[in-house]
């Protein structure tokens, strides 16, 4: 790596025209990229660093503009640039590959034509050279049968296939810079890490400058030499990774360094398994592909999809059980299983030693208050329609949790226990933030004062901050309510710090289960081992 | 793989479909007030007459045992006898195909021409003047009713400046381009604002697509970008509107042939309802039916054959 | 952008209303209140025939001319508003009620009843809708009720599609998921969280349906199968003036241009109603 800067933004000043008014999403942003560099852009949701990155292609909507600084690409004014200069530089000098891959290709080209059509328009070969040279690329991003994939179409790959196409095609007029928005974040941890590993070598082989934006600063530490912070729409620290990471001069840096799951601490060890307030003994559920009736009897029992296979499972009162899996893995499907939400196939379920999968309606419902569930989507988990207090109040008034005359004071009380303030009852969903809306989906569950609570990836659409406090209000629920804790994730940084005890899943099956110290000390099955080393890491912990 | 073998086993899916109409068509008669061979036959038909025709359309059995006579003559190609032709139905029906069809594909024809000239370009400056004005257009044309636009076409055109001839389908298909014109037009305005609002609606939804922008960070320009991405991209949505299209288009017909006098099955229809000529009615019902039928038949094949995408 | 900058603002949005949905609502009222206001409005007789006084052209005694019976066109232009202001609210409230109500019980059990609704929307797709309409008026008899019995026997299954894909989708919501989580009974759920997030499109398209169901029910007119004459009804009007289109172009133009103007102010409320739901959500 020389010290010859490459590409530079000085002073970025971009504003949004939206229906609610303008938008500052960029306040005067100044980065520089080395030659041979990697950089990371590290920021949570609003912090203005796909903004940054989109602005150097200029590729931003049509309703932004660029009020004010420069971006200079080897001593060119990209801004100046005319149509012909830009399309020039976009693909041939600079490629950017972006977060979703099943969306940034075209469903009717097929990959290879995706991949060839920047060398037909930029360089104008011929067809059968295009496709030559797509095979080649798409064999270089280490996809395998690439004669064969260079004709299928994307919907007949798999996400990390996608990806690896949609590389391919950033790559194929060899730029000198490739800037990667959020590349690996709507990809499984095991595929993420293939990904990231792919992009380090080809960064290795090509001599690639690179510009990572990512949310994730486990996955920066891991791949760029230098780093920038963002907040709303400024830059807050830079410098290089072991710098930030090691020694942060912000309290922002500091805080998102706090932030991370693998840095927080690990779940102490439980005293011992308690007597168990929940028991699954062989359930299996499994869905059958049609969707109408008519689907189902010509399916007639031949292609299902076993979510949950013959799985056995105990949770012991008061403990707090973490299960992790991959999408596909079924993980889901078993706390939709518990509270009724999915059919049970074959097997049990047992809470406090009755079966609740063949209990009559008026018994059901009285089990439903002993366990209740905490759902993923803060945007689609509230009725948009209904205020803070009607959504506490609905628990309430169905079970006759509390007379008619103190329900208004329950819902204060229940505010106050998920830290919110009680004038935010009188709004509704669309008025409030994620991490809000998270914390009135733990005041709904609350209201029935269950004794078993489920949360199912509750924290992966925040931010890691707001992810950070959603997960200390859990751990001191539990504590205070005496509850008995079920956490469902993708991520086993998370899962570590809040369970004494991890469950792995994998295609609907357990692969392990054990204490969650033994599970990272000395996983005992290759899938763990894989999960593990998927996990990016920070590097250079802080004291 | 199997994409040819859908093309096959498609239309035994649409069998159900197809029992669905008949069996719609048929209830139709069941509603007539009063009996229907007796309306039709009128006051003064003999009881021998009445007699015979309800046993040759089984008409004095049991309903269900009707409504098998009905399949089996329809299957066979006899939908009954029109009383105010004096001749069958179907045989009346063949001689006024042609004339329906052929303003029926000339104004779909238009009316392509007409959507694409108006939704490429407003959907191109999104939010811009353009934009505007083709949305006013069409907010307004969608509104005007086609026969009032067909008359105002016969009174300016026609008999004012003398441009075009107000009525008359020759044998001659191509001479019928000139004098089926403003037929033809008017069936156009009357679907082109739909047509276009679609079309334009998901040409932006497309140009706003994540594929598009992946395209421009490629540097592909931004005319190439259209048309090989985005126009492709559209068209799948809107060919899937298609037989709703043609059930609107042969509404349209059934108003146009009676403004224009054009001998097709629209007008037949109007003037059965207004003679009470029931089996007639009920026979153009079924094979208009079967026409959209057919229509998206050949939609879902077009689809099959254009996306990638289309699980078999 | 802070949570507090988005609220204001958004609550400024809400209550400015587009400017298409003033307009449309503004060319609606207008046209309600002439129908309501008809008899005081004019001088003369909708109906009553005065044969020393067809085809005048307009005058300031007829603003909009007479017809071949000698009825003052302008008269019955306003009456005539009230009988096609009717066809577009009875036209489009029974099938937006029935469909809306089978649309969310077919979807939210699914089953064999959903599976019915399937046939049913696949079968009357397949029917031209118009012809499926003359048809059923010409079985039951010429005239406005059959038009409504025809509107509601057909049309019901547009409101049936479009609240069954809504609810569709929202019965896997995680709302809805929720809901059923803490114990809220089937009928609650449908009322209280399903049904009031998806009546939106079905709102918007009663407005598109109600230009529909007018120039479908004038046509009907026109065509002789819906109001007879001499009732005053602006698609019979625009037949009656058909055959004087070179001596007396009033009687078939005036009648077209209210039409088309009542159309127009439901399109664009349809316009600004989409708008507005849009903004909301």
């Amino acid at each position: 790596m020389t010290d010859e800067t490459i590409l530079s933004v000085e002073d970025l000043v971009v504003d949004f025209e939206t229906d609610h008014g303008i938008v500052h999403a960029l306040r005067g942003v100044s980065f520089r990229l080395r030659r041979g560099e990697a950089l990371g852009i590290v920021g949570e949701s609003g912090s203005g660093k796909t903004v940054a990155c989109r602005a150097i292609l200029r590729l931003l909507a049509e309703n932004a503009s660029i009020k004010g600084g420069r971006i200079w690409f080897e001593n060119q004014d990209v801004l100046a640039l005319d149509a012909v200069g830009l399309s020039r530089l976009r693909g041939e000098r600079i490629a950017m590959i972006f977060q979703n891959p099943s969306t940034h290709l075209d469903p009717l080209m097929t990959a290879g034509k995706q991949v060839g059509e920047a060398l037909r328009v930029h360089r104008g070969v011929s067809k059968g050279e295009a496709r030559r040279q797509a095979i080649k690329l798409l064999a270089d991003m280490r996809i395998a049968e690439s004669e064969r994939r260079v004709d299928t179409f994307a919907h007949e790959l798999s996400g990390g296939m996608r990806q690896r196409v949609m590389i391919a095609a950033a790559l194929a007029c060899s730029p000198s810079i490739l800037i990667a928005d959020e590349p690996t974040t709507s990809l499984d941890v095991t595929i993420q890490a293939q990904i990231l590993d792919l992009l380090r070598g080809l960064r290795r082989e090509r001599g690639l400058s690179m510009i990572l934006v990512s949310h994730d600063l486990g996955v920066i530490a891991q791949m760029c030499d230098h780093v920038v912070v963002m907040k709303d729409g400024r830059v807050v620290e830079t410098g290089s990774v072991e710098e930030v990471i090691g020694r942060p001069r912000e309290e922002y840096t500091r805080r998102l360094i706090a932030s991370q799951p693998f840095l927080m601490a690990p779940a102490s060890a439980p005293a011992s398994l308690g007597e168990p307030i929940l028991a699954l003994e062989g359930l299996s559920v499994h869905y059958g592909l049609g969707v109408g009736f008519l689907d189902r009897m010509r399916h007639h029992g031949g292609r299902t999809i076993r979510a949950v296979d013959n799985l056995d499972l105990a949770v012991g009162r008061g403990e707090a059980l973490g299960i992790v899996g991959e999408s596909g893995s079924g993980k889901s499907t078993i706390a939709r299983a518990i509270v009724g939400l999915a059919p049970v196939c074959e097997g049990a379920i047992l809470c406090e030693g009755q079966r609740v999968d063949a209990m009559a309606a008026e018994q059901r419902l009285r089990f439903r208050r002993a366990v209740q569930m905490v759902f993923q989507d803060p945007f689609t988990s509230l009725n948009p329609m209904f205020t803070v207090s009607e959504t506490l109040a609905e628990p309430l008034r169905q079970h006759g949790m509390r007379p008619e005359r103190d329900i208004g004071l329950r819902i204060d009380e229940l505010l106050a226990m998920v830290d919110l303030q009680p004038d935010l009852k009188r709004r509704r969903p669309g008025q409030l933030s994620g991490g809000q809306r998270q914390r009135v989906g733990i005041a709904r569950a609350l209201a029935l004062e269950p004794r078993v609570l489920i949360a199912d990836e509750v924290t992966s659409a925040l931010d890691v901050t707001i992810q950070a406090q959603i997960l200390g209000l859990f751990a001191r629920l539990r504590r205070s309510m005496d509850l008995t804790l079920i956490l469902i994730s993708h991520d086993l940084a998370v899962v570590r710090h809040l369970c004494e005890r991890i469950v792995v899943m994998r295609h609907g099956r357990l692969v392990e289960a054990g204490r969650t110290e033994r599970i990272f000390a000395a996983p005992e099955h290759d899938y763990t081992r894989e999960l593990l080393a998927a996990i990016p890491r920070v590097k250079a912990m802080p004291a | 793989m199997g994409r040819f073998a859908f093309v096959l086993r498609r239309p035994f899916q649409l069998i159900p479909v197809i029992i669905g109409i008949s069996l719609i068509t048929f209830v139709l008669l069941q509603l007539t007030p009063g009996d229907p061979v007796r309306v039709m036959l009128g006051s003064r038909a003999s009881p021998e007459a009445i007699q015979e025709m309800r046993t040759r359309y089984g008409l004095d059995r049991p309903v269900i045992v009707q409504y098998g006579y009905y399949v089996m003559n329809a299957v066979q190609g006899d939908l009954g006898q029109s009383l105010a032709f004096r001749s069958p139905v179907s045989k009346i029906i063949a001689q006024r195909v042609a004339p329906t069809v052929y303003v029926l594909v000339y104004g779909l024809a238009l009316s392509t021409l007409l959507t694409l000239a108006l939704a490429v370009p407003a959907a191109r400056s999104q939010g811009g003047f353009v934009d505007q004005l083709v949305r006013l257009v069409c907010v307004t044309v969608v509104g005007i009713p086609s026969y009032w636009i067909g008359l105002m076409l016969i009174m300016f055109l026609g008999l004012q400046l003398k441009l075009f001839p107000v009525s008359g389908f020759g044998p001659d298909p191509l001479a019928n381009l000139w004098h089926m014109f403003m037929p033809a037009l008017t069936i156009a305005l009357a679907i082109t604002p739909i047509l276009t609002r679609n079309l334009r609606a998901t040409l932006v939804a497309q140009m706003n697509a994540d594929y598009v922008t992946a395209g421009r960070s490629k540097g592909l320009p931004e005319s190439y970008v259209f048309w090989r991405h985005v126009f492709p991209n559209s068209l799948l949505p809107t060919l899937n509107l298609a037989g709703v299209i043609v059930s609107f288009l042969i509404g349209g017909t059934v108003i146009v042939e009676s403004v224009f006098n054009i001998p097709g099955l629209g007008q037949l229809m109007v003037r059965s309802v207004l003679t009470r000529d029931y089996f007639t009615v009920q026979g153009v019902t079924l094979v208009l039916a079967l026409g959209v039928v057919l229509t998206t038949f050949v939609v879902d094949v077009l689809t099959v054959l254009l996306d990638p995408r289309v699980k078999l | 952008m802070t949570a507090a900058v988005e609220t204001s603002t958004f609550q400024r949005r809400a209550r400015r209303a587009p400017p298409t949905l003033v307009v449309g609502a503004f060319i609606v009222g207008t046209w309600i209140a002439l129908a309501l206001l008809a008899p005081w409005l004019t001088a003369y007789d909708p109906i009553a025939v005065d044969v020393t006084n067809t085809l005048k052209p307009m005058s300031g005694e007829h603003w909009l001319g007479t017809d071949s019976f000698g009825r003052d066109v302008f008269s019955r232009l306003l009456h005539g508003a009230r009988l096609d202001l009717q066809m577009a609210f009875f036209g489009v409230v029974g099938p937006l009620i029935i469909g809306t109500a089978i649309g969310l019980l077919a979807a939210y059990y699914g089953g064999v009843v959903d599976a019915l609704l399937m046939r049913v929307l696949d079968v009357t797709v397949s029917f031209p809708y118009f012809v499926l309409v003359i048809a059923i008026v010409a079985v039951l008899e010429p005239g406005l009720r059959s038009y409504y019995i025809s509107l509601t026997l057909v049309n019901w299954v547009t409101y049936a599609r479009l609240m069954r894909s809504q609810v569709l989708v929202l019965k896997n919501a995680e709302f809805v998921l929720a809901a059923r989580t803490i114990g809220i009974r089937d009928r609650r759920i449908m009322l209280r969280h399903i049904l009031p997030n998806a009546i939106a499109p079905s709102i918007v398209f009663v407005m598109t349906d109600a230009v529909l169901t007018i120039v479908l029910g004038s046509s009907l007119g026109f065509l002789g199968l819906g109001v007879q004459p001499p009732e005053p009804e602006w698609g019979v009007m625009i037949a009656e003036g058909q055959v004087y289109l070179k001596q007396a172009w009033w009687i078939a133009v005036f009648p077209g241009i209210a039409i088309s103007t009542l159309a127009l102010g439901f399109s664009l409320a349809a316009d600004g109603m989409a708008k507005l739901l849009h903004a909301a959500q």
